[in-house]
């Protein structure tokens, strides 16, 4: 499967927008979404990555076609979370997008589909640190990175979620 | 006509009106910038990152430096950054008279920083059009900063050198009567946390001259053929004119005579990624985004943020000082929304990222 294609890069911000609960413009405000996409393609292949992204877009497709958003959201839980091969990629996902780091995928997926030579935990960039959804979802600043400002800290914090 | 624009300051009220035209300038310097500076693709020429930032952070210094000064000769602040001219439409010509060059709102690019140059340059006094009437008063003044009476301002430097000239005239006039201002409007280190050289608190002909000098020097050096200003720090100037060499200067801060000569430095050598930048949407104005998308929704949150921003500004330089603190808080702020604007592809538009816009329209 060849998912170096701007399609397969739409359904990751699409599946990205899903399931971290951030619209698109704040994931791509992060500047992160090449990056993680490469990222994650590097680790896992375009095999399996392309396999997650299609399911997602295949619901996502299915759900507008029929109106139903619970389509989607329902396909996400049974066909992607609960999957013994899509879960695992899927929630590193989300935690990609909120810490910036890439954790290891747990030994029984490594087992059954084979473990990767990149697949440690690691933070992917120094940049991407800060983008962490994390910080916004907190109403803070990361800590050591995009300073809020001299006295700022008698503030409460600002929590924004759209 | 643009020569009656600016005159040779005379009396007081001159001297305020060139004052807000002063803070007009170092504003306007902020916009351009900060987009340049925020096109920068994150980890990417981290050399132009760590140049044009500090600049920025000084021009704010130079603002309220401008302010302080205006406060402290008596001028009234209420509803000069809250005037929607305060805020240029871009492009736009800066209000100093220099009509031969336009500044845009952009991405960084080698265009870009020739314009910044043409903002911060010291020497190149070309135009020939008369701005201001012949003046023989003050000769060694005028000798010093390099004005010639004939000519227009065509650097900030020369506006500043006018300003400092007519501070100089007015208080030999007028004595300390001229610091009629209430030293409670005053900005000092308590509400200025500062990472650009200092505030400095102006109650008096020295601590004005003081000011008006670091703004001058900052930007252009402290005489002519030094690449330095009087802290030994390089120049706005010749810390862009490294963007276009690819080289640093070296600035020998015990032997300051053995610093590099302008426009040779001879420090270390660096690539300008010229590509590694965001296609950002040049001037933008609020219609160039698709009604009802979050990209427009973004920004017109942050040109009514940026506006409240000025007014928070104003009023803190109006008296209220305590509140500079929390509204730069609030510029923080902004910063984290640009860079989500200039991260994001306008819909529709090929390879055209938003932008932010400063001006309430």
């Amino acid at each position: 499967m060849d998912i170096d294609t701007p399609e397969f890069m739409e359904y990751f911000l699409d599946f990205s927008v899903a399931v971290t609960g951030f619209s698109r413009f704040d994931l791509q405000g992060t500047g992160q979404v090449s990056l993680y996409f490469s990222t994650i393609r590097g680790i896992i292949g375009d095999q399996i990555f392309g396999e997650l992204l299609q399911t997602f877009h295949d619901l996502d497709r299915k759900a507008k076609r029929e109106n139903n958003q619970s389509v989607l959201t329902d396909g996400i839980s049974f066909e992607i979370l609960v999957s013994g091969k899509l879960g695992p990629i899927a929630r590193n996902i989300i935690k990609l997008w909120y810490t910036a780091i890439w954790y290891q995928l747990p030994s029984p997926w490594q087992e059954k589909f084979g473990a990767r030579q990149n697949d440690i935990t690691f933070i992917v960039s120094p940049y991407a640190y800060p983008e962490g959804l994390l910080w916004p979802a907190i109403g803070v600043n990361p800590p050591g990175a995009k300073a809020p400002g001299y006295g700022t800290w008698s503030e409460p914090p600002s929590v924004k979620l759209s | 006509m643009k020569s009656d624009r600016l005159k040779l300051i005379t009396t007081i009220e001159d001297l305020r009106y060139y004052l807000i035209q002063g803070m007009k300038i170092e504003h306007a310097t902020i916009p351009p910038y900060l987009t340049a500076l925020y096109s920068l693709k994150p980890g990417s020429n981290l050399e132009a990152f760590h140049m044009i930032r500090p600049i920025v952070v000084e021009e704010m210094l130079h603002l309220t430096l401008a302010a302080n000064v205006f406060n402290a000769v008596g001028g009234n602040i209420e509803g000069v950054f809250t005037n929607p001219e305060f805020v240029p439409r871009y492009p736009t010509k800066l209000p100093t008279g220099e009509e031969e060059f336009l500044v845009n709102v952009g991405k960084f690019s080698k265009q870009a920083v020739k314009t910044f140059l043409n903002i911060e340059r010291s020497k190149e006094v070309t135009q020939d059009e008369p701005l201001v009437g012949s003046r023989v008063k003050e000769e060694f003044l005028l000798s010093i900063f390099g004005y010639d009476p004939t000519k227009s301002f065509s650097s900030i430097r020369l506006f500043y050198a006018e300003v400092i000239r007519g501070l100089y005239a007015l208080h030999k006039e007028m004595g300390d009567a001229l610091f009629c201002g209430d030293p409670q409007k005053q900005i000092s280190r308590e509400y200025y946390y500062n990472g650009a050289g200092d505030i400095i608190k102006v109650t008096d002909f020295d601590s004005a001259i003081r000011a008006l000098t670091l703004i001058q020097e900052q930007g252009e050096g402290s005489r002519t053929e030094a690449i330095y200003d009087a802290e030994k720090k390089l120049c706005h100037y010749y810390r862009f004119e490294q963007l276009e060499l690819g080289q640093y200067y070296v600035v020998d801060k015990n032997e300051p005579l053995n610093s590099d000569k302008p426009h040779c430095p001879t420090g270390k050598t660096f690539t300008v990624d010229w590509d590694a930048v965001y296609p950002v949407k040049e001037n933008a104005k609020l219609n160039d985004y698709p009604k009802g998308s979050e990209l427009y929704t973004a920004a017109q949150d942050f040109q009514k943020a940026y506006s409240k921003f000025l007014e928070e500004i104003e009023d803190s330089f109006n008296g209220n000082p305590e509140k500079l603190v929390l509204a730069v808080g609030g510029m923080f702020r902004l910063r984290d929304l640009a860079n989500s604007l200039i991260r994001n592809p306008i819909p529709g538009m090929d390879g055209v990222n938003g932008a932010p816009i400063y001006r309430l329209d």
